[in-house]
């Protein structure tokens, strides 16, 4: 991973300029390349040896005041939901302010970025059992007050159920076989009715001896025996082989929903 | 004659206890009963509080959630219980049931407390709305204030699990 880089900036301090993502809270660096990226909630500091950018903006309040704002660029190599974003996913429901039940929290990496776009006024509940992640998730977690970290099985909310509070969506990455049934018993639990879930699925990981399609195909049906109801399913090609992201709504209420869009679609 | 209930949850802040008055009606899992149960007001009507035992300390706060991680019953949640809840005479069959999270937590406080206590689908479905509304059942407790309290134990916990097993090795499988 190695240091940082020296100074802040892409590629040796050309001029960039960031624009708002369609989803809130994120941005998009317009440099020689462009690239994705959060809002560093602690400046100064990078996570995993990511590359900075500082931006000056006029303070609303006195125009002669420059302010700096500082961005974490947000690579999909690395970062699931990142890939996700890039692939045109229609809507992450991760947002500013947002509570976020995030399951396979892994060293942070990307939970860090969650924690950018949910701001101080979010709350993310990052559940790994790993000892060895789990110890730079907790490092992380000291400088960012918006993680709470929890070194447990997300196969036992039990566990942990002390420890978390009703969350407006369900992030897992957790790479399981029966990662839909872990999803599903930490939504019975823990999500809001009309609360959205975002699972990415290593086909591998469920079952390597059948098709990929096949796989995400089986999952759906999964989920939607559990009252989690696929809206939208994409593969992160080409940043990851055979991956598929599903996102849902848990426990439709007839006010919103509206016909899904996955029937329409169909699983590609 | 049904049976009256209670519910134990236990949050990072404290144990509380909670009366259902309208059990009969809860058991009905329509659509638009649960949009009933997360609007607070009407929620509140069905499901009252009993008792809020918040804990004293960070370390009493650890020491329960460590032990109730594991289906142990701590002197604190014994006591709570106990002065909390209803007597039961001996040879007679008490006259409600406690709804705790899961059954094995239900078989412990069973078999060390003989008290009633029973889990199912009705119990969890209304645990999950106490969680949706709590802070607001609470008088002077604010959700930041939750939140903090998640936070100083999550991290205590976490902590723990790290430094405790130090030499076990990892079973994440990849």
């Amino acid at each position: 991973r190695g240091g940082g880089p020296k100074r802040s900036g892409m590629k040796g301090g050309s001029k960039v300029v960031i624009e708002p993502h369609r989803h809130a809270g994120v941005f998009v660096a317009r440099g020689k390349e462009d690239a994705l990226c959060t809002r560093n909630m602690v400046p100064g500091e990078s996570v995993y040896g990511e590359k900075r950018v500082s931006v000056e903006v006029e303070n609303p309040n006195d125009p002669l005041v420059k302010e700096k704002i500082e961005y974490r660029v947000w690579n999909p190599f690395r970062s699931k939901l990142a890939a996700a974003i890039l692939g045109g996913v229609d809507n992450i429901h991760i947002k500013p302010g947002c509570k976020v039940l995030y399951l396979g929290a892994a060293s942070g990496t990307t939970v860090s970025h969650v924690s950018d776009i949910i701001g101080p006024d979010g709350i993310v509940y990052a559940v790994e059992f790993s000892q060895r992640s789990g110890r730079d998730l907790l490092n992380l977690a000291k400088r960012r007050t918006n993680i709470v970290p929890i070194i447990e099985d997300a196969r036992y909310p039990a566990r942990y159920r002390m420890l978390v509070g009703m969350v407006d969506v369900i992030f897992a990455d957790v790479a399981q076989p029966d990662q839909a049934r872990i999803v599903a018993i930490n939504a019975h639990q823990f999500l809001k009715t009309g609360g959205h879930f975002v699972i990415s699925i290593k086909a591998n990981c469920v079952d390597s001896t059948v098709e990929p399609a096949l796989v995400f195909a089986r999952e759906v049906e999964k989920l939607k025996q559990e009252n989690l109801r696929p809206i939208e399913q994409i593969t992160l090609e080409p940043y990851e082989r055979d991956h598929a992201v599903i996102v849902g709504v848990y426990r439709p209420t007839k006010k919103k929903s509206k016909t899904s869009h996955y029937e329409k679609e169909g699983s590609t | 004659m049904p049976k009256s209930l209670f519910i134990l949850y236990e949050s990072a802040a404290g144990f509380s206890l909670f009366f259902v008055e309208g059990f009969e009606s809860i058991a009905s899992n329509t659509e638009e009963f649960q949009e009933a149960l997360s609007e607070f007001v009407r929620f509140s009507k069905l499901v009252k509080l009993v008792a809020f035992s918040p804990f004293i300390t960070a370390e009493a706060a650890f020491e329960n959630l460590s032990k109730l991680s594991e289906y142990e019953i701590t002197s604190n949640l014994s006591n709570f219980l106990n002065s909390h809840l209803p007597k039961v005479k001996e040879g007679k069959k008490p006259k409600y049931e406690l709804g705790v999270f899961d059954h094995k937590l239900a078989a412990v406080i069973h078999e060390q407390l003989k008290l009633p206590a029973t889990s199912s689908e009705k119990v969890t479905e209304i645990i999950r709305n106490i969680r949706l509304h709590f802070e607001r059942f609470v008088d002077h407790l604010r959700t930041s204030d939750v939140i903090k309290a998640q936070l100083g134990l999550a991290h205590a916990y976490s902590r723990s699990k790290v430094k405790f097993n130090v030499n076990r090795a990892d079973t994440m499988i990849v």
